[in-house]
């Protein structure tokens, strides 16, 4: 008998998958700078980013695609970061953005 | 019976021997009126007495209610145990409690102070409570925290995988209600610490749609809970529960910050069951019935300022606590105060006519 579908299925590609482990790479980043945890992601750092205008970085993003596994991403994204600190002026929750990006943009491959 | 039969005028009936009631007594019984308890338990303590401990600085909960309680029998507070009153009559100014056929007593004010319900998770059938073990509602997790029921996996798992729902039966109208419980989300976090301090190894989440952490020092427990806890916030409503590898269940929610869908197996899910109406206030003219709560039923509705006691269409009949809707315990203590000051100057004005 075929199983019954309520509609609630997704594409299995596209899902998020929290069962899995945090990859070592991430946690390091997360024990190295464990404000990261305080994101609650308000956007705050994503409306006052320059870079961000231009680029898709945005920090409160990368905190969600690193709890995610998506190093790769992450890494790319987190090089768009021009160091101003407007965001980390603006953190509510005091979030060390910049040590946070410098260990984000560590997670890329170097570049050749 | 008719109105001149009637003489405790200052003779004030609390229904309801939980922390409303209790405190509602005191703040009463400290100003010189003679009060009285009528509790349909047989047990003070109302649902404080299934609580382990209390956010947002962790007190026991028995410690508090042992205070109480022992405030209540040093004031001599007559108590009325195992008795549910479940109606009012008014004679003259003042009123008779009933149960059922039987009086239990007269009064010239009545306080209801008896309190909430908890939503019915059985009602969320997505979620599956009453159909899988692993599903436990905030009462059952404090249960477990106080050694009253064990925990719902094996005890070899050492990182156990524990998620939270916020809003269960809170935010629904499908549910009939269309309130937030406004305490479900800062005893989530609460619990989430709790969990991670007895397995450090956990992973812990919370499933939310808006984190509402409105009272003193709930959004420093919050950051708390992320930072020195590691307990993980996601925001989104789950979707469903159903069975999963083992004895595990699997989830699904859609991530709403990452827009996108997820899943993951737990060993435990923990459903923050909302407050709703204990009992229906139906009132008519010289009587006022506490019925069954249907579908959609508020909580009671009373009259004049926020804080205000005063029931409705009724002299003489005051409310306190969280029979008005959601409260915790710091607004209940507050509310009573209130509720005390609202009913003496209701009888003092009562004497003035009297005199006059």
């Amino acid at each position: 008998m075929p199983k019954p579908d309520f509609g609630f299925a997704f594409a299995p590609n596209r899902a998020l998958d929290l069962s899995a482990p945090l990859l070592p790479e991430v946690q390091v980043v997360l024990e190295t700078e464990p404000s990261i945890r305080a994101c609650m992601a308000c956007g705050q750092c994503a409306a006052v980013c320059t870079a961000g205008a231009f680029t898709p970085l945005a920090f409160y993003r990368l905190v969600l695609q690193l709890r995610g596994g998506d190093v790769a991403a992450v890494g790319e994204r987190a090089r768009h970061c021009m160091l101003c600190g407007k965001c980390q002026m603006t953190c509510p929750r005091g979030v060390n953005i910049r040590n946070a990006v410098l260990l984000m943009a560590a997670l890329a491959p170097p570049k050749p | 019976m008719n109105a001149s039969e009637y003489l405790p005028k200052d003779e004030v009936a609390i229904i309801g021997g939980g922390p409303a009631g209790m405190q509602t007594a005191l703040a009463l019984s400290e100003r010189g009126f003679s009060v009285r308890i009528y509790e349909q338990k047989e047990q003070l303590g109302g649902h404080l007495k299934g609580w382990h401990h209390l956010f947002p600085h962790g007190v026991a909960a028995s410690d508090l209610l042992g205070q109480l309680k022992e405030q209540v029998l040093a004031r001599a507070v007559p108590l009325h145990l195992g008795q549910s009153v479940d109606r009012l009559q008014k004679v003259g100014a003042g009123w008779v409690l009933w149960q059922g056929e039987r009086p239990l007593g007269r009064a010239g004010v009545v306080v209801l102070a008896n309190g909430f319900a908890l939503f019915d998770a059985r009602r969320k059938e997505e979620y599956g409570y009453g159909l899988y073990p692993s599903v436990l509602t905030a009462a059952d997790l404090e249960a477990v925290f106080r050694k009253e029921q064990p925990w719902p996996f094996g005890s070899d798992r050492m990182a156990p995988q524990v998620g939270f729902v916020h809003c269960v039966g809170s935010r629904d109208l499908k549910c009939g209600s269309p309130h937030c419980s406004k305490l479900c989300c800062v005893t989530a976090v609460k619990q989430a610490m709790a969990v991670k301090s007895l397995f450090p190894e956990a992973q812990v989440y919370c499933f939310y749609m808006d984190l509402r952490m409105h009272g003193l020092e709930y959004e420093e427990l919050y950051r708390k809970a992320q930072v020195d806890y590691g307990v993980r916030f996601i925001r989104g409503r789950l979707s469903e529960a159903a069975p999963g590898q083992g004895k595990r269940l699997h989830v699904k929610a859609e991530d709403t910050l990452q827009g996108r869908p997820l899943h993951l197996q737990l060993d435990m899910l923990v459903l923050m069951s909302g407050m709703v109406p204990a009992f229906l206030l139906e009132q008519q003219e010289r009587a006022v019935f506490l019925k069954e709560p249907v579908f959609g039923s508020g909580f009671v509705p009373v009259q004049g300022l926020l804080a205000a006691g005063s029931v409705v269409q009724q002299e003489g009949l005051f409310a306190s606590g969280a029979c008005k809707g959601p409260a915790t315990l710091p607004e209940v203590f507050a509310d009573a105060a209130a509720v005390a000051r609202e009913v003496e100057q209701y009888l003092k004005s009562l004497k003035a006519v009297a005199h006059a």
